[in-house]
């Protein structure tokens, strides 16, 4: 049934008063209304959701006389981008944006060929010890970073590897730093989901194990790739916790970092900020909200791109991957 | 001289060769260090021109967290307490949205984007910087004049706390985005079959959400508990964290930052062994279906 009014011009005169097309009429006015309250529900709830970006783009093209008046609550009188032209050269954008890109793009591309390998593993293989490991996987998970921050720290810098970018990319290649195991985990529902027919088929081919994971398994496995991807990468963007342990000096600092430490021109800047040892005793000067805004919106501008380009293939591969356990 | 293995020995073999990467990360990244922080908390680490210089002191460290330390311990509770009342909320305002993103309806690829898009922006240091300027909550609770409107019908003491508890939802319903997909997908994979069945039975939408939907989510609520869990404990603006930190670098203070650390993994676990076992009557009777 295409389209329900062709249906309903299509009866004969006398079926038009027949109780049950009626019904049917009814039940359809009905449902309209429920789907304007559902909508209004959404709509409402999508607010919330956007109200951070609006809010800070609309801060960040405010100028001073703007926040002072009342009149103004959303929209600036005059487009001005000073903010931005200033957030952007205090925070030395590039340089960040650098560190940044090198940080969560190395960290993300190496955690799915690691993560998918070993969650293959996991899923696919039965061998002594199996519970085991498993349990330790699950343990990974829930160890809070804390708790081992400070040998970590040292085994890093005994290897010389404070302000590198290595703290982050060595153990992303082992399937291990940030939610490495909630990675494995993701990787492990989804390759259980596969049928095996696949594989035996590969094998009877004469196929190796590893070959026929790398030709026929992983090349399977991208929606679960694109969910890890897009999770890797936003969290290794926004997480300033490691980064605040392993880019101790300045010109190694990623955008997380550099917006951490901007509060406006007036304000000190992120590289005072880590030469001063605590920033109260001297007294802060009055943050520029504004620029500091402008900050942020400059540096979640770059993971917004791309969370617009794979947004789409991301929510369809949240329904085929199944990112939960059964 | 070929090779010879039997099937099973070369089914172990393989299985190891490809979980063989995360132990050797696991040993190097994990279990080392675990470790030796668990020496550390027992030591006094003083920093001097060799390197380290360890200083055993016993459970001094330990003992100073619960007597000594006048910040540590609030910190602590009000970590926990703020757990339990974030976790419930997240979890029944992610089931919602998973289910009201369920349906099928124009636009509803673009609503998901949006319902997800607080992952994006109100994360980590983005979130944190927002917390500073107040931005976390929406001006509609405490701004305007509901208080003033609503005192007429609730009495004053109440109406101030139901203000306060549905602004701080404006953070419950960012924290939610990973958890609505995850039970977004684990709605997906229930048979539409059972609730034609139950219709067909007469039951009621709310009858096949608890008899059907909700017994088949569990292992999802399960997930998401933990999930929501953790991330509680290592959220940006958690307090703990931030003060082992202070402990770290502001004051080199190794072994007790150590001992924090390990105090505070302990408790956590004690939570997430206590979700387990309240779930392990409803998991078990799943697996018996």
């Amino acid at each position: 049934m295409a389209n329900p009014q062709q249906f309903i011009n299509n009866l004969k005169v006398s079926d038009k008063i027949n109780p049950a097309v009626k019904f049917y009429t009814i039940k359809k006015s009905k449902s309209f209304v429920g789907n304007l309250f559902y909508y209004f529900v959404l709509l409402s709830l999508s607010f919330v959701f956007l109200y951070p970006l609006l809010y800070m783009v609309s801060k960040s093209l405010m100028q001073t006389w703007d926040v002072a008046d009342a009149t103004v609550r959303w929209v600036p009188h005059q487009l001005n981008f000073h903010n931005y032209g200033v957030a952007f050269t205090e925070m030395k954008y590039w340089q960040g944006l650098t560190n940044s890109t090198i940080i969560s793009l190395g960290s993300a591309l190496l955690q799915i060929v690691s993560c998918s390998l070993i969650g293959y593993g996991f899923a696919r293989y039965r061998f002594p010890l199996y519970g085991l490991w498993f349990v330790l996987l699950i343990f990974t998970f829930l160890v809070p970073p804390q708790t081992i921050v400070v040998p970590l720290y040292m085994f890093f810098s005994d290897l010389g590897w404070i302000n590198t970018h290595l703290p982050f990319i060595v153990p992303a290649a082992f399937g291990h730093g940030l939610q490495g195991a909630l990675f494995i985990l993701i990787f492990i529902q989804f390759y259980r989901r596969l049928p095996a027919v696949l594989e035996e088929a590969a094998r009877i081919d004469g196929a190796g194990a590893f070959r026929t994971y790398w030709q026929i398994m992983f090349p399977l496995g991208r929606p679960a790739m694109i969910t890890v991807f897009l999770f890797s990468i936003v969290w290794h963007w926004n997480d300033n916790f490691q980064p605040s342990l392993y880019l101790r000096l300045p010109p190694f600092y990623n955008l997380a970092q550099r917006m951490n430490g901007f509060y406006g021109k007036a304000s000190m800047t992120a590289d005072q900020m880590s030469t001063s040892v605590s920033s109260g005793a001297i007294g802060m000067a009055p943050t520029v909200m504004n620029q500091m805004m402008a900050g942020v919106v400059l540096s979640v501008i770059p993971i917004l791109i791309l969370y617009l380009f794979v947004q789409r293939y991301f929510v369809e591969s949240i329904e085929r991957a199944g990112i939960a356990g059964e | 001289m070929k090779f010879k293995m039997n099937m099973r020995k070369r089914h172990i073999m393989e299985g190891y060769s490809f979980i063989m990467l995360w132990i050797v990360g696991f040993m190097a990244f994990m279990a080392i260090p675990l470790g030796r922080s668990i020496y550390y908390s027992f030591q006094n680490l003083s920093p001097s021109k060799a390197g380290l210089v360890a200083e055993y002191v016993g459970t001094q460290h330990f003992r100073a967290a619960f007597t000594v330390d006048v910040q540590f311990l609030p910190l602590l509770q009000s970590t926990f307490t703020n757990m339990l009342t974030h976790v419930p909320l997240v979890l029944i305002f992610a089931m919602t949205s998973a289910l009201l993103l369920n349906r099928h309806f124009r636009g509803r690829m673009l609503f998901r984007g949006i319902f997800f898009l607080p992952v994006i922006i109100a994360s980590g240091t983005t979130l944190k910087k927002l917390m500073e300027q107040g931005a976390t909550n929406l001006p509609i609770f405490l701004d305007y004049d509901l208080y003033n409107m609503l005192r007429l019908f609730i009495p004053g003491d109440l109406l101030i706390n139901l203000l306060t508890y549905a602004d701080a939802l404006t953070m419950v319903m960012w924290d939610a985005g990973v958890q609505t997909l995850i039970f977004l997908a684990g709605l997906q994979t229930i048979s539409p079959a059972l609730y034609e069945a139950a219709k067909c039975d007469g039951a009621t939408k709310w009858e096949s959400f608890w008899k059907i939907t909700f017994p088949m989510i569990m292992p999802m609520i399960l997930v998401n508990t933990l999930f929501t869990m953790v991330s509680s404990f290592t959220r940006a603006d958690n307090g703990v964290m931030d003060y082992i930190n202070q402990r770290v670098f502001a004051e080199n203070n190794y072994g007790y930052a150590s001992a924090l650390g390990w105090i505070y993994f302990v408790l956590i676990f004690i939570m997430i062994g206590i979700v387990f076992l309240l779930f392990r009557r409803s998991l078990s009777s799943m697996e018996g279906r």
